[in-house]
């Protein structure tokens, strides 16, 4: 009873209080695991709805700002063992490796080539990138029914000069992110059918628009575990030359 | 204008076959002018309009000589916080099935922000970059090249790499325009990894193409730059590698001037020739048109703006030849740029620059009313009542003939000056001019005391008809010496032409004894200037142990800036090439230069580097590196062909310190004694022929090679050649025409008094032959001089090699039949149209 109260105190004061950073560390706090696993699947709806399929496997270790992330791509047949080394800092932008089974050799991703698609999805190289929430500043726009419309501008070098994010009240779980440059809005990323994994509310659904391209991509998670046994040597240039 | 219609006009329509032979001289001379010129405007233009296009958005370019540098640079590049964007690249031609093709190996992921990909069709697995990049057959093709080889997304390209024959997969296809039309469209998209394999060029990057944050000037972007990356790499705008392509075509730019400016010599002479016997041809019209009250300059101006026509024409024509000329010249000085420099360029279309144009126009015209102002003026001086008088009107007076001779005994004196103090360019090229000057002053004497000397042979051969031909000669020198002027001006040519050809290929041949002697040759490519694809230095080892190797050396030939210049550096084991084909030094003592180079102490210079670059025995160059600045002293100076910018051998240890490049181009293999090249050769073929991209070339492939790459060069010097012998045939049947025309009179009197056709025809066939023969022997003479030169402007500005002096024998000889063929054929028309002209009309003429 005591913990229930204690946990009702909390909310009542983040949600009194309105700050946004709170409310962005208590969103982060919430997504807390010490690994993640799941198998993405990938759709581009490009021009004339044509639709590409891609699937993945993604492992992540550590938390927000200290993670390591290894992807690798399963489908189809012809990127099959392309992998792709992220590591987080908490206090600067990721660091990125390509891994080219057919060519056998890694391909640092430069910090300026960040902008670019990501393989021709509509995810940035920089949107795979887990930042922690002390990196952007923080501003409160609105207070609506179920969510609070948040300004964040990045303190570091980003692509992006300012995003808006919804964040559900009920389980501080963002709802949509938009980002946009010095031009105007680039991107707009919805996360839909959120189910509860391990204590954990999770997006299976995640779509991506990219405005000026005008096209769609959507990523499910399949097989999402948390919290599973991962080693950190499995998360380095060896092991990821060394594949799957 | 009256006088033009009532006196130049019926003149001009009675010798339109004449006029129209008098304006092919400067129809020629524009025309080669125009076309060699455009021909090298338009490759340059292509050249510039591809780098361009390759460029994008590129701001500068980070490189340092053809070896390139580590990746690391990259990462250094792109720390800099005024780089807004920084992309690899990695270019080269490579020839395929399907032609020679422009390689542009770039990184998918950062190059867009550099250049713009337009790919065609809709389908977005194209614009996958990652099924382009996890595919490294990968290629994107231009929408011109896919369907001039009838290519689709999916086709298969088959290709020669460093890994073997390897089939690569057509992924993209780009819309024309912008970077598809690059290189006539002929340009495929590589991944930078992928062509760093298949080219086998390790990790290493040609160059960085880089952008600018907005904020951010060139200057200071480059300043940066520079500080950051010292001082063995180049930061320089893509335009840059335009100078760099003219500096190597300045070569050709000055063989074309030179053959321009001979031409419209010779054409100048043919105009002048022309209107000297018309001035001569028409004293009794002149005559009355004095009498009648025309004023001196009425009749200077009539036939200046005579000159005037003819020169608008011919040059007009000539431009119009010109063009003709440059789209077939084109194409073949891009041919040896893209083979000998593998300089990726293409000239589909032709650069006509207005100014160029007008200005060969005016370079016509003016040549045209150059030569006639002395036979203007000589009509203008023309007193009616002698005018009237016939006959005799073509000797030359004795005074006059004194003068020339004391003005060429001056010009021949000022020029035996200015070889004394030729060291000078101005006054060196003076002295080439007075001796041209100087033969063409001496011309008429030379031709009236041959004619006298030949007339007796004549006479033996036929009494009557060697007589008259003679005399026809001795009686008209005004209207002979003209022609064998331009005569022995072209034969002259052709002689100081075929004479560099010859000396060249004498000294090439001693170079080749010597330099080119292992018994196999292990090369990337079947053009052994390629440097598009590389070896890794582990093969010597593996070529080492093929049985019937007894020694392979390892050489890498790069192509870098050195004082200011492109000079190919060729790295290779000083102590084996001294060992198995050492050059003998032009300058330096023989065993202190190898030995200092071995060690990497000094270098040494090719003689040519030493006349184009400035450079002296004992002076300490600086050569950039990644690795630092090299400062070598120049230990020796050797004759060496490798290149026609200089060269400079460098001891391969060196080399490999300095540029961080163990590979090597050439390996070049020495056989054991009784070893057989064909089963040596069939070993490494064998051995590793499937496993990468290799050619085994024999010592004759090899120095058939270069002199195939030598005829190819020379073949410009053949162009030269034959457009001195058609100006120079053009002179005869000038000349004869003329003669005919001039003597129609004399030859229909002697048909009256029962002289035979055959005889006329003989009279006028052995006075064609005549003129051949003065022409030809004063040609030769005056080639031998101009061999000279040609050989000390060869050396002092074209390859800057001394390739001793070698007269021409064969040339001179195969030229007697030549000429007196071609003026036996020039003859022949005459004559029959002075056998079968009416008598009566030959009778009333003049």
């Amino acid at each position: 009873m005591s913990k229930l109260l204690a946990a009702w105190l909390l909310a009542a004061s983040l949600a009194a209080a309105q700050d946004p950073r709170q409310i962005m560390q208590e969103v982060q706090r919430r997504q807390q695991s010490q690994s993640q696993h799941y198998e993405g699947t990938l759709e581009v709806i490009g021009h004339g709805s044509r639709i590409a399929t891609k699937r993945w496997v993604f492992d992540r270790i550590g938390a927000f700002g200290n993670s390591k992330g290894m992807l690798r791509f399963t489908v189809p047949a012809e990127v099959k063992g392309v992998g792709l080394l992220i590591v987080n800092h908490p206090d600067r932008a990721s660091d990125q490796w390509l891994w080219r089974p057919n060519i056998g050799r890694e391909q640092r991703i430069a910090l300026q080539d960040r902008s670019t698609r990501f393989f021709g999805t509509d995810f940035s190289f920089e949107d795979l990138e887990e930042r922690d929430v002390a990196q952007f500043d923080y501003k409160l726009l609105g207070d609506e029914k179920e969510t609070w419309k948040l300004q964040s501008t990045p303190r570091k070098s980003s692509q992006y000069t300012y995003g808006y994010l919804w964040v559900k009240k009920d389980n501080y779980t963002v709802v949509k992110v938009e980002s946009y440059n010095k031009k105007g809005l680039v991107r707009a990323i919805d996360y839909r059918d959120f189910e509860l994994a391990k204590g954990i509310w999770t997006a299976r659904t995640i779509e991506v628009t990219d405005v000026s391209r005008n096209s769609r991509t959507t990523l499910k998670y399949d097989k999402l575990e948390y919290n599973v046994p991962m080693k950190d040597d499995d998360f380095t240039l060896d092991a990821l030359r060394r594949g799957p | 204008m009256r006088l033009l219609r009532l006196i130049s006009w019926p003149y001009a329509r009675k010798h339109l076959l004449r006029w129209l032979l008098t304006t092919a001289g400067i129809v020629l001379g524009v025309g080669v002018f125009v076309g060699m010129h455009t021909a090298n405007q338009s490759v340059s233009a292509a050249f510039r309009e591809t780098i361009d296009k390759v460029a994008g958005t590129t701001q500068l370019q980070v490189t340092a000589g053809e070896p390139g540098f580590g990746e690391e640079v990259l990462e250094k590049v792109q720390s800099l916080p005024d780089v807004r964007a920084a992309s690899p690249v990695i270019e080269a031609t490579v020839s395929t099935g399907k032609g020679n093709l422009l390689i542009l190996g770039v990184d998918m992921l950062g190059d867009r922000s550099l250049r713009t990909y337009d790919l065609d069709g809709t389908d977005e697995a194209i614009d996958d970059p990652l099924v382009f990049l996890a595919q490294a057959d990968s290629l994107i093709v231009t929408k011109t090249f896919a369907e001039k080889n009838g290519l689709k997304i999916n086709s298969r390209m088959p290709m020669r790499t460093m890994q073997g024959d390897r089939v690569f997969t057509v992924r993209g296809i780009m819309k024309p325009g912008g970077l598809a039309s690059a290189f006539g469209g002929d340009l495929a998209i590589m991944d930078i990894y992928a062509a760093q394999m298949f080219f086998g060029r390790g990790r290493k990057f040609d160059r960085i193409d880089l952008a600018l944050r907005d904020d951010v000037t060139l200057a200071q972007g480059t300043a940066k730059l520079r500080a950051l990356l010292g001082p063995g790499y180049e930061v320089d705008p893509p335009s840059s590698r335009g100078e760099q392509f003219e500096q190597t075509a300045r070569i050709y730019s000055l063989a074309s001037n030179i053959t321009s400016v001979f031409a419209l010599f010779i054409g100048m002479f043919i105009i002048y020739n022309t209107f000297a016997i018309a001035v001569t041809q028409r004293r009794s019209e002149i005559g009355i048109l004095r009498a009648l009250g025309a004023t001196r300059s009425q009749v200077r101006t009539l036939f200046l703006v005579e000159s005037l026509i003819a020169g608008t024409f011919g040059s007009a024509l000539g431009v119009l030849f010109g063009i003709g000329m440059a789209q077939a010249m084109a194409g073949y000085i891009g041919g040896i740029l893209t083979d000998v420099y593998g300089v990726a360029q293409r000239a589909d279309g032709l650069d006509l620059n207005p100014v160029l144009l007008g200005g060969a126009l005016a370079m016509g015209i003016v040549t045209s009313l150059f030569a006639a102002v002395i036979p203007a003026r000589a009509a203008a001086s023309v007193d009616p009542v002698k005018a009237l008088q016939k006959g005799r009107n073509q000797a030359l007076g004795e005074g006059e003939s004194r003068m020339r001779r004391w003005a060429a005994l001056a010009c021949a004196a000022a020029s035996a000056v200015a070889l004394i103090f030729s060291r000078n360019t101005v006054i060196f090229y003076a002295g080439f001019v007075l001796s041209g000057i100087t033969a063409v002053l001496l011309a008429p004497s030379l031709t009236l005391w041959l004619s006298r000397a030949l007339r007796p042979v004549l006479a033996g051969i036929r009494p009557v008809e060697g007589t008259l031909a003679a005399d026809s000669l001795i009686q008209g020198p005004r209207r002979t010496s003209g022609t064998v002027a331009a005569l022995m001006l072209s034969l002259a040519l052709v002689i100081a032409l075929g004479g560099l050809a010859r000396s060249s290929y004498n000294s090439l041949s001693d170079w080749m004894r010597i330099a080119l002697n292992p018994d196999l040759f292990v090369t990337t490519a079947q053009n052994l200037t390629a440097r598009n694809f590389v070896f890794p230095a582990s093969l010597g080892v593996g070529l080492r142990a093929i049985p019937g190797v007894a020694e392979v050396q390892l050489v890498r030939s790069v192509r870098v800036t050195v004082k200011g210049g492109p000079v190919m550096l060729v790295a290779l084991d000083v102590a084996s090439v001294e060992r198995r084909a050492k050059l003998p030094p032009v300058e330096g003592d023989q065993a202190d230069m190898y030995r200092r180079t071995e060690r990497g102490e000094a270098v040494l210079a090719s003689e040519n580097f030493v006349r184009l670059h400035g450079g002296r025995l004992g002076e300490i160059l600086e050569i950039p590196a990644p690795g630092g600045t090299l400062r070598l002293p120049i230990a020796g100076v050797v004759r060496d062909f490798s290149d026609q910018q200089g060269s400079l051998l460098i001891s391969r240890d060196a080399y490999m310190r300095a540029w961080h490049d163990d590979t090597v181009n050439v390996f070049r293999l020495y056989l054991t004694r009784g070893a057989r090249e064909a089963e040596v050769r069939q070993r490494i073929l064998d051995a590793f022929g499937k496993q990468q991209r290799l050619f085994v070339l024999t010592n004759k492939d090899v120095r058939d090679y270069v002199t195939r790459l030598t005829d190819q060069w020379f073949g410009l010097t053949y162009v030269q050649i034959a457009v001195a012998v058609l100006v120079a045939i053009l002179g005869i049947v000038n000349a004869l025409t003329v003669s005919i025309t001039d003597r129609r009179r004399e030859l229909g009197v002697l048909q009256a008094v029962g002289g035979l056709r055959q005889q006329i025809r003989h009279t006028v066939w052995m006075e064609a032959a005549a003129i051949g023969f003065i022409g030809l022997a004063l040609g030769l003479l005056l080639g031998a001089v101009e061999l000279y030169y040609a050989i000390e402007i060869s050396r002092r500005d074209l390859v800057g090699i001394d390739i001793g002096y070698s007269y021409p024998v064969a040339t001179a000889l195969a030229l007697a039949p030549v000429i007196l063929g071609a003026a036996f054929l020039a003859a022949l028309g005459p004559a029959e149209s002075a056998v079968r002209g009416s008598l009566v009309e030959a009778l009333e003429y003049e």
